[in-house]
Parts: structure tokens; sequence; C-alpha cells
């Protein structure tokens, strides 16, 4: 019998009754076995880039902190700020104009005066808000106040959408990118309502609208740009720390930590865990229809 | 070989249907007849279905009160199951376990359990799964751990196989390749005569992403144009249900298309019948046993190549139109799931259906001879053999066994190993074993005949007068 059951060919098929026993290991068995077919090894240089996205992200929020403690602590006047912000609001366009025009995307005059409107509606919007943010949690203690937004801070760099989007490719904002915004938002108002008076409170409501809802579209589109991008980090990483050295030299040196870590010892680790990296595909896996026309969504 | 005493357990059982459930009650109705004592082990439906039941060929279904929390599998908690577990055992005077499906807690469970009673395991895995998403890897992890303990493994399909060993790390050896099997009688085609002059094509299935839904959505009107006369009968429901009915009203095929809605699995047999080619556009399948139904009923079949299917029916070569000889040993043609291939390889099995080379009574009666219970619960039963014929586990090659999981759910499982074993302890405590009433032994036409006959001469003979009997004997 054995010998005979060896003579026979052994079939991958079920509906044929074999001279094999049911557990017969086959020489084929797990042939169809491929392990890490769609490996693409990362190399440092294009990690780093990729983490200066994050780093950018990180500096803004940093930023912005050291804005709200000299507002707080009366050492900046915020009319400035209000001055600066207004600058920097047109310098930002001015990029993002340019930005436009090299990806061959020509916007028409129609959307720069709908800009130029809703930036004054917003700007206007705000400054009547701004005694009732001021007011809004006088009720509340300052300490539920930064650990409250404390955690609205880390919600947003959790939720922060890091992809680039490229001009001419309109890509669907995604629901946690909203999230994000919304809860660095809320983390200025809370923040904003901490603040003695009213001018204040605009400056920094000011702020944190450029920040966190309008510079994101500008960093996703920037992403992407070879030098431009990582010289912007660098500069804004920069002032996030200089910012911060004069009021507290012990943040600063934190903020330094994270800085390194997250552009350079973070994806050393990563290309150092890539060579773990077992990805095993085979028959069984759940194949992906091929659909002529546009991938249907799950 | 011996007659044993055999518990199924599994999440899922009738009162639900599908593959798994259907498999274990024809599995085990077929172990009764051939001697053996088979009981099932399930959780309750309340509020129908609790307690003890009795199903027709004399299987006794014990339902634990335990809550399903979703797609009725159980929460996997490792202990609550055991104080039942233990009890019914004892009472029925279990020797083997065979737990059901990957996803069934109490499946797993019972294998983690069935060592502190001295009672052999065996394992089937019923599905697919990947690798590389967090659900998968949960469940992988949840499958290893009871895997680690079980004695024999058997999978429905050499793909299945492969997975399973890949999933839970398990020597190939321990595992065994038996596939599932469907009552060719229950599925007769139709009766012949009938001109084929208009083709129908029938569709049954879940209405979900991983039944390939997208794909038919893309394929049908692309074959109504193609083909005046043929039409499409859908069977099933599901998430899907809305882009099928927003397709059909896109093209305007209302009256080529007819969407059935869920049908029950006694009508099966019927919607079948009243088409020629069934098609099958899953992306994923370990078996595939809807595919045999319709095989079964004589039905062309047209799949996509994924999983198990490509083994369970002859793939004739009918790629070429060649001979008329090599065409009529193909009952099924693959397609790879694209739409374009699809579109091919229906055309392709329109042609050869309206050809009338494909004969349903012929195909019925091959695929009758493809797959019987018989032989089936044959091979079950020879891996049965096997496990009472091996050496259990001791203890320390357990933990030893455990601990080789890795470094992180090696110990959580060795844990959770000890915990049940004191559990265990106390339960002999608590509830001593000579105070577990026996259970009556098998039931046949003859112990009935006994029965009645010493009801009549005295009345009031159950086994409570006599509780020390062991199972063993009966």
């Amino acid at each position: 019998m054995a010998t005979r059951a060896r003579e026979v060919e052994w079939e991958r098929v079920l509906w044929k009754r074999q001279p094999f026993p049911d557990n017969y290991v086959p020489r084929t068995f797990l042939l169809s076995l491929s392990t890490n077919a769609n490996f693409r090894p990362y190399t440092y240089g294009s990690l780093v880039l990729a983490s200066c996205t994050i780093s950018l992200h990180l500096s803004v929020i940093f930023v912005f902190l050291a804005i709200f403690v000299r507002l707080k602590e009366r050492t900046l006047d915020p009319r400035l700020l209000v001055w600066i912000s207004i600058v920097s609001f047109v310098l930002f366009y001015t990029l993002w104009e340019i930005v436009e025009h090299l990806g061959a995307e020509k916007s028409r005059l129609v959307d720069r005066a709908k800009t130029v409107k809703s930036s004054i509606l917003i700007f206007l919007a705000l400054l009547a808000l701004s005694p009732v943010l001021r007011t809004l949690t006088s009720a509340t203690s300052s300490d539920s106040i930064w650990a409250l937004s404390a955690c609205l801070f880390a919600l947003n760099i959790v939720l922060a959408d890091y992809t680039p989007a490229p001009v001419g490719r309109h890509s669907r904002e995604r629901l946690t990118s909203v999230l994000s915004v919304n809860a660095a938002i809320s983390a200025s108002v809370v923040l904003a309502s901490r603040l003695v008076d009213d001018v204040s409170v605009f400056a920094l409501m000011l702020v944190s609208i450029e920040a966190f809802a309008l510079f994101p579209l500008l960093r996703r589109r920037l992403q992407i740009v070879p030098v431009v991008f990582p010289t912007l980090t660098a500069l804004a990483s920069g002032l996030a720390v200089s910012l911060t050295a004069a009021l507290s030299p012990s943040v600063a040196c934190l903020y330094v930590a994270v800085f390194s870590f997250v552009t350079l010892a973070a994806p050393s680790l990563l290309v150092w865990a890539q060579q773990y990296k077992n990805e095993i595909r085979g028959t069984w896996d759940a194949a992906v229809p091929k659909v002529n026309g546009a991938a249907r969504p799950r | 070989m011996d007659r044993l005493t055999i518990a199924m357990v599994s999440d899922f059982f009738l009162p639900n249907v599908g593959g798994v459930e259907s498999h274990i009650s024809m599995l085990a109705a077929n172990l009764i007849k051939r001697g053996h004592k088979v009981i099932v082990i399930t959780h309750w439906h309340p509020p129908s279905r609790v307690g003890v039941r009795w199903l027709s060929p004399g299987l006794k279904v014990y339902h634990i009160p335990l809550r399903s929390i979703a797609s009725s599998a159980t929460l996997p908690d490792f202990f609550c199951f055991l104080p039942y577990f233990r009890t019914i055992v004892l009472r029925e005077g279990i020797q083997l376990v065979h737990g059901h499906a990957s996803l069934s807690s109490m499946a797993h469970e019972a294998i983690l359990h069935a060592h502190h009673l001295g009672v052999r395991t065996v394992f089937t895995d019923h599905s697919l799964f990947g690798f590389d998403d967090a659900a998968s890897i949960l469940t992988n992890k949840l499958l290893e751990g009871a895997l680690r303990n079980v004695d024999r493994t058997i999978c429905v399909s050499h793909t299945g196989r492969e997975n399973t060993v890949l999933r839970a790390r398990l020597l190939p050896e321990t595992t065994y390749v038996i596939p599932n099997s469907l009552a060719p009688d229950q599925f007769r085609p139709r009766d012949e005569g009938h001109s084929v002059e208009t083709v129908t094509i029938v569709v049954v299935s879940r209405l979900a992403y991983r039944k390939g839904i997208d794909l038919l959505i893309a394929v049908a009107p692309q074959i109504c144009k193609r083909f005046p006369d043929v039409s499409f009968i859908i069977g099933g429901d599901g998430p899907k249900m809305i882009d099928l009915l927003q397709m059909r009203e896109k093209y305007s095929l209302q009256d080529r298309i007819q969407l059935l809605g869920s049908i029950k699995p006694a009508d099966v047999r019927d919607v079948l019948t009243r088409g020629q080619i069934f098609l099958n556009t899953s992306l994923t399948e370990s078996f595939g046993i809807a595919t045999l139904e319709a095989a079964c009923a004589g039905l062309y079949v047209v799949s996509t190549r994924v999983g198990g299917v490509p083994e369970i029916l002859p793939l004739g070569k009918t790629e070429d139109f060649v001979g008329i000889e090599e065409q009529e040993e193909g009952m099924i043609m693959f397609a790879d799931p694209e739409e374009d291939d699809l579109v091919q390889a229906i055309s392709r099995a329109i042609q050869h259906v309206v050809s009338g080379l494909h004969s349903p009574q012929k195909a019925h009666d091959r695929v009758k001879n493809f797959y019987t219970w018989h032989d089936i619960t044959e091979r079950t039963e020879r891996v049965y053999e096997d496990v009472m014929s091996s050496r259990p586990y001791d203890f320390w090659t357990r933990v030893q066994r455990n601990m080789s999981m890795g470094p992180f759910f090696g110990p959580i499982f060795t844990v959770i190993f000890f915990v049940d074993c004191l559990f265990y302890a106390y339960l002999e405590w608590w509830l001593p074993r000579e105070d577990v009433e026996r259970s009556y032994g098998r039931w046949s036409f003859a112990t009935f005949g006994e029965a009645l006959a010493c009801g009549e001469a005295a009345p009031c003979t159950e086994n409570i007068d006599n509780p020390v009997s062991a199972p063993q004997e009966l």
C-alpha cells in the first residue's frame, strides 16, 4: 500500500479520493506562501525628511504656547501680535498662491475675492466674540484648564493629517483631521479664556485660527517641496526653542529632546525594526476585487 | 473502532443557520448512526432555546447560559464555561471533545478544560484568516493558545490547512484535511427536458464585501448588455443590497435581475434549480459549500479563484473549447477576481450551457459520489481513533507548550492555564464528582424497548437508583 501510494501523484483536490492518509504532508505544502512580497526597505534620509512634517506641526504648537504665556504674563503687547499675525497671514497666503501657481492650477479671481471676504468675516466674528470667550470658563479653575488643553493638544497631535496633499489632487478631508482641527481650536478657546483683556483674547484666537486651521492646509501642500520644507521646519523649530528658552530653559531643553527624537531617533528605530518585518501572503488571503473605473470603498 | 462518547462544542449551532451549524449537526447525526454517543454543547438562545433539547436523530443539545456578544459568539473569558463543562462531561461520560470554528470561544475553552478531566480533544477549523489586521492578530493568538492544547486538528481544505498551520504554528502532521459534505438528496436537479433558450444565472450569497458583491455589481450589467436573453436571480441579503438595487435602477434591469432577499435554507434548492449557471464571486472562501450545493443541483459553476474553491470540483479544459469529452469533465470555470476576467468566464459558461454540453443530471450524479457523509464520518472516526491511541500531553509538557507561544503571550496564557487548574481543583472540592448525577447512556431502540418493559414491571427505575454506574459500561 505504501509503495503504491507513493507512485500515485498527490493532487491538491478534495473531490477525488486519494490513496493518502488525511494528514499526509505533500511536497507542495505551503509552496504558495510568500513572505514580504511588497517589501520596500526604508532609507534613513527619506524617513528623516518625512518626519519633518511632524516636527513642523509640533513646533507650531510650541510657538503658540510660548505666545500664550507671554500674553498671560503681559510681556507681549496684544496689538503687536495682531499686526504680526496679519502680516504673516499675508506672507503665507502669498506662499500658498505661489505653490498653486507652480502646480499649474489656475486659481481664479473669484476664489481670491472669496478668500478676502471670508478672512474679513472671521476677523470680525472673532473680534465680536472675544468678550464672550474671555469669560467663558471663569467658573472653572485654572488647573482643569491646563489639563484640558493639554489633552486637547495631545489629541490634535495624534489625529492630525500628516499625509501630503500635492496641488492638483483633491483629497477628501478625513474625519480624524477635522477632529484634530477642532481639538486644537477648543484648546485655544479654553486657554484664551484665561487671559485678562479682550484684545489679548482676540489676538490669541487669531493666531490659533491661522496656526491650526489654515497652516495645516499649506503644510500639506508644501510637504513634498524638497528644499523649502526642511528649511521651514528648521526655522519653525528654532523659533519654538528660542521663544521658549527665554521663558523656561528646562522646557526648551525638553523641546530640543522631542525634536531630536522625532527627526533623528524615531527614523532609525523604524529602520532597525524593519528587519523583523514578516508579512505572510498566500492563497487564503482575501482577494482585492478589480473593478474597472474608480475603486469602490468598502 | 470502539464506540465513543463525543461532545461537539461550538458557539455556532442551530437554530442559527450556516455552514458550521449544518456541518456539526450532520456530522453528529452520522456519528450517532455509526453507534457513537454524541451530544452538542452550545450557548443559549433565550427565550426559546435554553436548557437541554433533543434534536431529531437522538442528538442531545446542552444550551449553556452564556450571552453572545457579536454574531452569536460568546465572550472569551476562559473560566465561566468550566463549571458547566465539567458537570456535563462527568454526567455524560464524555471521552472526546470536538470543538468547531476558530471564532468560537466555547470551543477554545472546552479544549483548554478537557485535559483536566482526561478527555481527548479534536478541533475543526472552518475558516480562513489573514495575518495583517488587528482582529486577525488577536483571534489568531487566541486560536494558537487553544491549539497548543489540542490533540488533533481538522481543516476543511488544503488551503485551510496551510492557513491553520501558519496561524496556530502547528506541526502539519497533526492536522488532517477532511472536507465538508452535503446531503445530495436535498439538491436534486430539475427534471430534464427543458430546452435551454434563456439562460438564468443564479447567485445565492450573503450580500457582503467579502462575498465579492462589488464584482457582481460591475459584471451583471455587462453580461445583460452582451447577452439580451440572460437574466439574473440573486438570493440573500446584507449590507450590499442597496448597491445592488442602485445598479439595477441605474441600468434599468428590473426585468432582468431579480432580487429575492434572504431565503430559507429549505428553499435554496428551489432557487438554484431556476437557473443554469451559478455564480460565486467570493473574495475568500475556505471551502465554498454553497458552490458545491449549486453544482449538486446541476448548475454549471463560475467562480473566482480564491481560497479552497479550486479544490472542490474538477476543472475541465474548457478554456479553449477543445474536444467534447474534455469539456464534459469540467464542472466549474474559474476567473480571477477581476471584472474583465469574470465577464469572459461567464460568457464562456453561457456558451457552454447554451450549446447543451452541460447535463444537470450527470453533474448531480458526479457530485453525489465526490462527497458523501458516510465517507466523511469514516475519515473523522479515523482521526478520533488516532487521538485515542496517542499519548496525552502531561502537565509540564503543556506548560512548556503554552510558554513557547512567545515572550509576551506565552506567560499570559500559562497564567490562564494555572488559574484554570486551580479553578478546576476548587470545583472538585465544591462539587465532588461522586455527586454528579450520571446520564442514562445511549439511546437506541433496544434500550427504549427495555425501558418500556421495565416501566411496565416496576415504574421509576431511573439510574438515580444506580448512581455509580460508570459511563464506560453503558
